[in-house]
């Protein structure tokens, strides 16, 4: 599970946001603004157009807060909205096809930008090789393995069958074990 | 198949364990800014494809359901008013027969009126010629003439509405 989803609020806190009060809502944004962010990038590569996406969810967010029934914690609830905005953008086609231009032809160079800046060693590894994945096996990938969607959920998600789902993931095991596996399958980018 | 198995759950650690973003990527106030911009953006966008919308919708009503333009003489018709009415009766009809003989578009209504007025002309002529033939008198030719007079000039008004129209697209 990310952070997200455990995140806990002070009841009173939560209380006062929903009914509309300012500093309430500054403390919930400050609680849940980084770990929406770092799930929305994980979904989407990225980081620009991350927070593009955290805007709108984050928005919503506050939009909806009223209507917050209480039956997920807060944080589940933020997720179901993020993950959400994030296929979204997923399904769009033309926004498909732009990040197939912009990842699936050139995984090295887009491995390169989508590294967070500041991560050392074995995390950078990861990052890059989570960055070489075509965009929908990458949330497939991540709503399975870290934020435990099982594959029905995640083909209710995608609107797709549940082979779907599985076939998705099996091939971003594959790409994941050859890129940490180069002496096997030599397709990692030896960036400094 | 277990070697596979295990690889796949050490990928999964090392996807859980990627470190999380180390701070929002700006604060409340400016999340605020940013929602009152885009919520601007979104209004404007909504209210400039509704009036768009609204120009097609006028703009499709006005060429499919729009009535004939209303009916006005050409501007040389009011020049022959002093004219003797078989005077005038003749250069309106000159008029007429150099107009081809269906306009560019026909619009159903105006066309039934071209031709009741038309046969209501035709009936008159005959009229007219039986009237002569049995020697009538003058002031019975008069009235039957001035009926013909007036309804070509309310022909010429209804063709020459058309001839607008045509013009127009």
């Amino acid at each position: 599970m990310t952070r997200l989803a455990q995140t806990a609020v002070a009841e009173e806190v939560l209380a006062q946001a929903c009914a509309g009060d300012e500093t309430a809502r500054a403390a919930l944004y400050a609680a849940l603004a980084s770990p929406t962010l770092t799930l929305i990038r994980r979904m989407v590569g990225q980081r620009c157009l991350a927070e593009d996406i955290f805007q709108d969810t984050m928005m919503i967010f506050f939009e909806r807060l009223p209507q917050y029934r209480r039956e997920a914690p807060l944080g589940a609830w933020l997720r179901q909205i993020a993950i959400s905005r994030c296929l979204m953008y997923l399904r769009s086609p033309w926004r498909r096809a732009r990040a197939y231009l912009e990842v699936a032809d050139l995984p090295c160079t887009a491995a390169a930008v989508l590294v967070t800046p500041g991560y050392r060693g074995e995390a950078i590894d990861v990052e890059r090789a989570l960055a070489s994945l075509p965009p929908t096996a990458r949330a497939v990938v991540w709503m399975f393995e870290v934020e435990g969607y099982s594959h029905q959920e995640i083909a209710h998600a995608f609107g797709r069958s549940v082979s779907f789902s599985k076939s998705q993931l099996a091939r971003a095991h594959a790409r994941l074990r050859a890129w940490f596996e180069p002496q096997e399958n030599a397709t990692s980018c030896n960036l400094t | 198949m277990q070697p596979d198995l295990e690889r796949a759950r050490g990928v999964a650690q090392l996807l859980r364990a990627l470190p999380q973003e180390t701070a929002a990527p700006y604060d409340f106030r400016e999340f605020q800014h940013r929602a009152q911009h885009r919520t601007r953006a979104t209004r404007g966008q909504t209210l400039a494809a509704g009036a768009l919308l609204t120009l097609m919708v006028i703009a499709v009503s006005v060429r499919f359901f729009a009535p004939a333009p209303p009916a006005a003489a050409p501007p040389w018709v009011a020049n022959t008013a002093a004219l003797a009415p078989e005077a005038r009766s003749a250069l309106m009809e000159h008029w007429l027969a150099s107009l081809p003989q269906e306009p560019a578009v026909v619009h159903l209504g105006t066309r039934a009126a071209v031709t009741g007025l038309e046969d209501r002309i035709a009936q008159l002529d005959d009229l007219l010629s039986a009237a002569r033939a049995a020697g009538e008198a003058r002031s019975q030719l008069q009235v039957l003439q001035q009926e013909r007079v007036r309804l070509v000039g309310t022909l010429v008004q209804v063709r020459y509405a058309e001839t607008l129209a045509d013009d127009s697209l």
